[in-house]
């Protein structure tokens, strides 16, 4: 990034710079540059640069903050790429992931759908559109912490969830979905679906208001129905911005954590214990930092592929549009 | 049938009316321009025609069809709108092929169709270019393409030239009107650029506020405008209009034209349909039918400005009511402040009521 950074000043100062000035004042131009840019740079570095190669130094020792020594002396219990091979033999790291993906592949897909839905509905006039509009982005203002508490009481055995459900089909449900393997996966589902298909409905709803009206008309002059204009004109125009908010959405629910924590605490047993809660819990109950630092880099590590893919599709999408 | 009939068509917007009762009859293969400064209702009138918005009173008629209700995929109109609207995430094959598919033609008939209509607009070495990115006259005739291939009875062109650099404009003009005599459809084009109206159309429709002021071939609109404001609007620099009252003289009927002195004698028909009307009125010329002469006979008027443009020179005369201006040679020699004769071509001459601001004697109605 810094890199990128610094090329672009280069060639602003070379176009500002006339042409046949000496060489010692470009040095100077450059410079200048660089001092301008300096400040940026320290940040980046403290924020992203140190604490990934901390976290990378770390994960290559047994260094727990029970272990009485600093972190900069972890080297003492240096253990190789043992961290990593206990890694890729951890069943519960693998399930938690598993679980994650699951969750992420449920989640977000809905959230589309339903996004989508909205943002359709929205993008035309009818009466009393704000007040609904506020209401449907109320979700998202929650604090998930809050959020979590609240699905908590809902999906109690004797909660509101139940008693609806029992005045629909006419006989008592006594479900205890928090305490039933899969229930309590599909309620914490239900939870952040709650929660972020606004989000998704919000960046949907701006990338259709910028679909060019003119272009639905002429489509609509050339015979083509709500649907076709849909899929042929509305969804193609969308593609950039879909391919952003299924990135945000994915990237974000893969970290999916406060509420589920609130609801269930990974529980009953491990049903609901997705990857956050997995470093979580090993962070804070068995005190094995370095052990930790691996699992978290191997979870970066997917997840910038992931980002890396979405990128480069939405490049391409945008090439095809310039 | 592709002839088109507005029936008091009325338009309102909440309170805002954009388009006063029109009736305007355009015939099958004609080649209509709705001209006017922005706001004249021009491009709603349009929009009606294409279903995009639904009269407020009056009907419109394709051939004895009432259009009423048919949504406008089903009107059997092409649309080519000012910016083109070309499908940008398709590529020029794409674009041209989107009608019959939506319409759910067979794959082998829309491949010839859309062979057909490339040759016929020169599209087919760029049949597979991506529609973004194209020079601004290939995007008008694909959006012309897009049009054609459905061989709409009726083609409705709004203000295509607009983002159009001047020079190119002349080709493009040039151009239309060539694909025009191809297709044989009647057109309606709305623009509010005169030159565009006066040489493509076969008629010309001139609005302003919501309300048709005159319609006629460009000839007839130029030399006989209905009103003050088409004598206006029409010619660049538009008709010189000068406040004065018919006043008898033993040369015959002329405009007494106050500080400005006495026209020549108008010419018989017109100095007939004069003295049937009292009151005061516009002495109206073109710029272009009046002479520049040092002395002599005719209205004096000191000059101000002198607009140099190479071939031609516009020279302005007097201030205020009885500002004129002139159409010469480049070899005039008044300067600014020189006191100046204008003698205009009297045949040429025409005159309008100064409180209706209609023509008086024309031969329209």
């Amino acid at each position: 990034m810094s890199a990128v950074v610094t090329s672009r000043d280069e060639e602003t100062i070379r176009v500002a710079i006339p042409a046949g000035s000496d060489a010692s004042a470009r040095d100077e131009a450059a410079r200048l540059g660089f001092r301008l840019t300096l400040p940026a740079q320290v940040l980046v570095l403290f924020i992203a640069v140190f604490p990934l190669l901390m976290q990378l130094y770390i994960s290559l020792t047994d260094w727990s903050p029970l272990s009485g020594r600093n972190w900069w002396m972890a080297y003492e219990s240096w253990n190789d790429f043992y961290n990593y091979a206990d890694l890729a033999r951890d069943g519960r790291f693998w399930s938690a992931l598993w679980r994650t993906a699951v969750v992420m592949l449920v989640c977000v897909p809905v959230q589309f759908l339903l996004g989508l839905g909205l943002a359709t509905l929205f993008a035309d006039e009818f009466p009393g559109k704000r007040v609904f509009y506020s209401i449907l982005l109320m979700p998202m203002m929650v604090v998930p912490a809050v959020a979590g508490y609240m699905f908590f009481m809902l999906f109690q055995s004797g909660g509101p969830v139940n008693d609806v459900l029992s005045t629909l089909l006419g006989t008592r449900i006594a479900i205890a979905w928090l305490s039933d393997p899969t229930l309590a996966l599909v309620a914490v589902m239900i939870a952040d679906i709650w929660q972020w298909t606004p989000l998704m409905f919000l960046i949907l709803l701006a990338g259709m208001v910028g679909v060019p009206q003119d272009q639905i008309r002429a489509a609509t002059l050339l015979g083509a129905g709500p649907w076709q204009r849909f899929v042929t004109i509305v969804l193609p125009k969308m593609k950039t911005i879909i391919i952003i908010a299924l990135a945000i959405r994915a990237i974000e629910n893969f970290k999916i954590f406060d509420t589920l924590y609130i609801m269930t605490g990974g529980g009953p047993g491990v049903a609901t214990e997705t990857i956050s809660v997995y470093i979580y819990k090993v962070t804070t109950q068995d005190l094995i930092w370095g052990y930790v630092a691996a699992i978290a880099l191997a979870i970066l590590l997917v997840l910038s592929v992931v980002t890396v893919f979405a990128m480069k599709r939405m490049a391409a999408a945008r090439e095809v549009r310039a | 049938m592709s002839a088109i009939h507005l029936k008091s068509l009325v338009k309102k917007f909440g309170d805002f009316t954009a388009l006063k009762t029109m009736d305007l009859e355009i015939a099958d293969g004609e080649f209509m321009a709705l001209l006017g400064p922005s706001g004249c209702g021009k491009s709603t009138t349009m929009n009606m025609i294409a279903g995009m918005e639904e009269p407020t009173e009056g009907r419109i008629l394709f051939g004895d069809r009432d259009m009423a209700g048919v949504p406008m995929g089903r009107r059997g109109v092409g649309f080519v709108f000012q910016n083109y609207a070309i499908f940008t995430h398709m590529t020029v094959r794409q674009n041209l092929a989107y009608g019959p598919r939506m319409h759910g033609r067979p794959k082998a008939e829309i491949d010839r169709r859309v062979g057909a209509i490339a040759e016929l607009l020169q599209l087919a070495p760029m049949l597979d270019r991506p529609a973004a990115g194209l020079s601004v006259n290939i995007l008008q005739r694909v959006a012309i393409g897009r049009s054609a291939i459905l061989e709409p009875a009726i083609f409705l062109l709004d203000e295509p030239l607009s983002n159009v650099d001047a020079a190119f404009r002349a080709v493009m003009r040039t151009e239309l009107k060539h694909l025009q005599r191809e297709f044989r459809q009647t057109m309606v084009y709305v623009t509010h650029d005169q030159l565009e109206a006066m040489t493509m159309a076969d008629r010309i429709a001139v609005m302003d506020h919501g309300v048709l002021q005159q319609v006629g071939t460009p000839i007839e609109v130029y030399n006989d405008p209905a009103n003050v404001f088409v004598a206006r609007f029409i010619g660049a620099p538009g008709m010189n209009l000068l406040p004065g009252r018919p006043a008898e003289s033993d040369r015959g009927l002329v405009v007494d034209l106050g500080p400005l002195g006495v026209t020549a004698p108008l010419p018989a028909p017109l100095a007939q349909a004069l003295r049937g009307h009292p009151g005061d009125v516009l002495f109206g010329f073109r710029p272009e039918q009046a002479a520049l002469e040092r002395a002599g006979p005719g209205i004096a008027a000191p000059v101000t400005v002198v607009e140099r443009i190479g071939a031609r020179t516009i020279v302005h005369l007097g201030e205020g009511e009885t500002a004129m201006k002139l159409v010469a040679g480049n070899d005039v020699t008044a300067e600014a402040g020189a006191a100046v004769v204008v003698a205009p071509a009297m045949e040429a001459v025409r005159v309008f009521d100064r409180k209706t601001g209609m023509a008086i004697g024309a031969s329209h109605g």
